[in-house]
């Protein structure tokens, strides 16, 4: 038992990061991934903790220090809609403003006629990526960032002043939210970095998710290489934002490379190249990626075994995890698979037997994490989140 | 898709340091201090594009 918090610091990190080597730590690490969940445990509203990050940051190591987890996310909320109105972004809905202060944050796509990204917009986007989202995609986001050639105002000059500092000061405090809830409650940060797949990007903030399926059909050809131009600049990000320790993964939450999005043909030509490429890039230079496999994602996983041993962890939401195991389990750690329904509307009870489910069939020789299927949001209820963290500390003990 | 593709913008850069040399006057000190200080800070204006597209 560990005498200090340094101590049971270590102890954690040890724990998480030989399941993520797909090997047998003393017991199964837990690793919940908490957003809104945090904010109504803590007594916040969701308009309190994505206004007022700090509020975000309190509320995440209450919950870090009260449930004793090995492992979390240092703000699972992650928006700071303070950074997001002083750049003056359009696509988001921000509780208490747009929306109701009890609901959460939502991303707000354009109509198909009206994309970030027009049709006719793929040779600029691929020719030059950085100077497409400067000149063309930033001022059609922001309603303060003006296009070249057009008349600066004192607004244009004050979103990219306020949104610089805002960034650099939310940034730093991550890093001392970090320190803390090492220093506080022993908890590790279980992800670092930024990354997304190059077509979920042209799918979320580009074109347009029924743009973007019109595309695949009218210029399937630009959509590959606005793909494969986006990939250099996603994969620097990610490497430059990376734990320096490469200790604990880049996170990627991927949005429509799943079924019903994308057949597996589709997946095949349009979505998985650049993803793998940037995978196998990671892995190279000794950085493991988190695969939040949100949704369906079964019908993918013999691409996903084409990925070399250990480069990512594999979390599982709505797939079977029996299969995902028999697929991927000799690779890969896997994570996930409690049902969030279960955790929202189950009793404690459906809870432990979800979860020794899930431990019988895919944990017994190591390489699994503990968590939900998906994030949780303010519906899981917290003795069902507790049933979870208990249940698995003592049965999952090797 | 086996190697990064160099575009005349490569990541981590917005105004290459090519650019940028052409503005200057001749550089009678310690030329690489200057292209790499001005790499350093050229992806900073980077980052903050991607990030926004990324994160937030």
């Amino acid at each position: 038992m560990a005498n200090d918090m340094e101590q049971l610091y270590q102890q954690r990190l040890t724990r998480y990061t030989t399941a993520m080597r797909n090997e047998k730590p003393d017991r199964i690490p837990i690793r919940p991934f908490v957003a809104e969940f945090v904010a109504r445990y803590a007594g916040f509203t969701c308009q309190d903790v994505v206004h007022d990050y700090e509020k975000a940051f309190e509320a995440t190591r209450k919950c870090a220090a009260e449930f004793d987890w090995d492992a979390t996310v240092s703000n699972m909320v992650w928006v700071w809609t303070g950074l997001t109105e002083a750049i003056s972004l359009k696509y988001y809905a921000v509780p208490g403003i747009h929306l109701p202060a009890d609901k959460a944050f939502q991303y707000v796509e354009p109509p198909e006629g009206a994309a970030w990204m027009g049709p006719d917009d793929y040779d600029a986007l691929i020719e030059d990526p950085t100077g497409y989202l400067y000149n063309v995609w930033l001022p059609r986001v922001a309603n303060d960032v003006v296009a070249p050639g057009e008349p600066s105002t004192m607004r244009n000059n004050l979103s990219f002043v306020k949104g610089g500092m805002a960034m650099m000061q939310y940034f730093g405090g991550l890093a001392q939210q970090g320190q803390r809830l090492r220093a506080e409650s022993g908890t590790v940060s279980a992800i670092a970095g930024m990354l997304k797949v190059p077509f979920d990007i042209i799918a979320d903030k580009l074109r347009g998710y029924k743009g973007l399926c019109m595309d695949l059909f009218r210029q399937p050809e630009k959509v590959i290489a606005a793909c494969e131009a986006l990939a250099p600049h996603l994969l620097e990000v990610a490497a430059m934002t990376a734990d320096p320790l490469r200790q604990v993964p880049v996170g990627l939450w991927m949005h429509r490379g799943c079924m019903p999005f994308l057949s597996p043909e589709q997946f095949e030509r349009f979505y998985w190249p650049t993803l793998k490429w940037i995978l196998c890039e990671l892995h190279n230079r000794g950085i493991q990626t988190l695969f939040y496999a949100e949704g369906e994602w079964n019908p993918n996983l013999k691409y996903i075994a084409e990925l070399p041993d250990l480069s990512i962890v594999y979390h599982v939401d709505r797939g079977d995890i029996e299969e995902v195991h028999r697929a991927l389990g000799h690779k890969f750690c896997l994570s996930g698979g409690i049902p969030n329904d279960v955790l929202a509307l189950g009793t404690p009870d459906d809870v432990r037997s979800a979860c020794k489910k899930v431990i019988d069939a895919v944990a017994r020789d190591g390489g699994y994490i503990m968590d939900a299927s998906a994030i949780m949001q303010d519906d899981t209820l917290p003795e069902n989140l507790r049933a979870m963290t208990d249940f698995t500390r003592e049965y999952g003990q090797y | 898709m086996n190697q990064i593709q160099q575009t005349n913008r490569p990541p981590m850069t917005t105004i290459p340091w090519e650019e940028k040399l052409k503005e200057m006057p001749p550089i009678p000190g310690d030329k690489e201090l200057v292209e790499r200080v001005w790499k350093q800070t050229d992806s900073l204006g980077f980052l903050y594009i991607y990030f926004c597209l990324l994160g937030f």
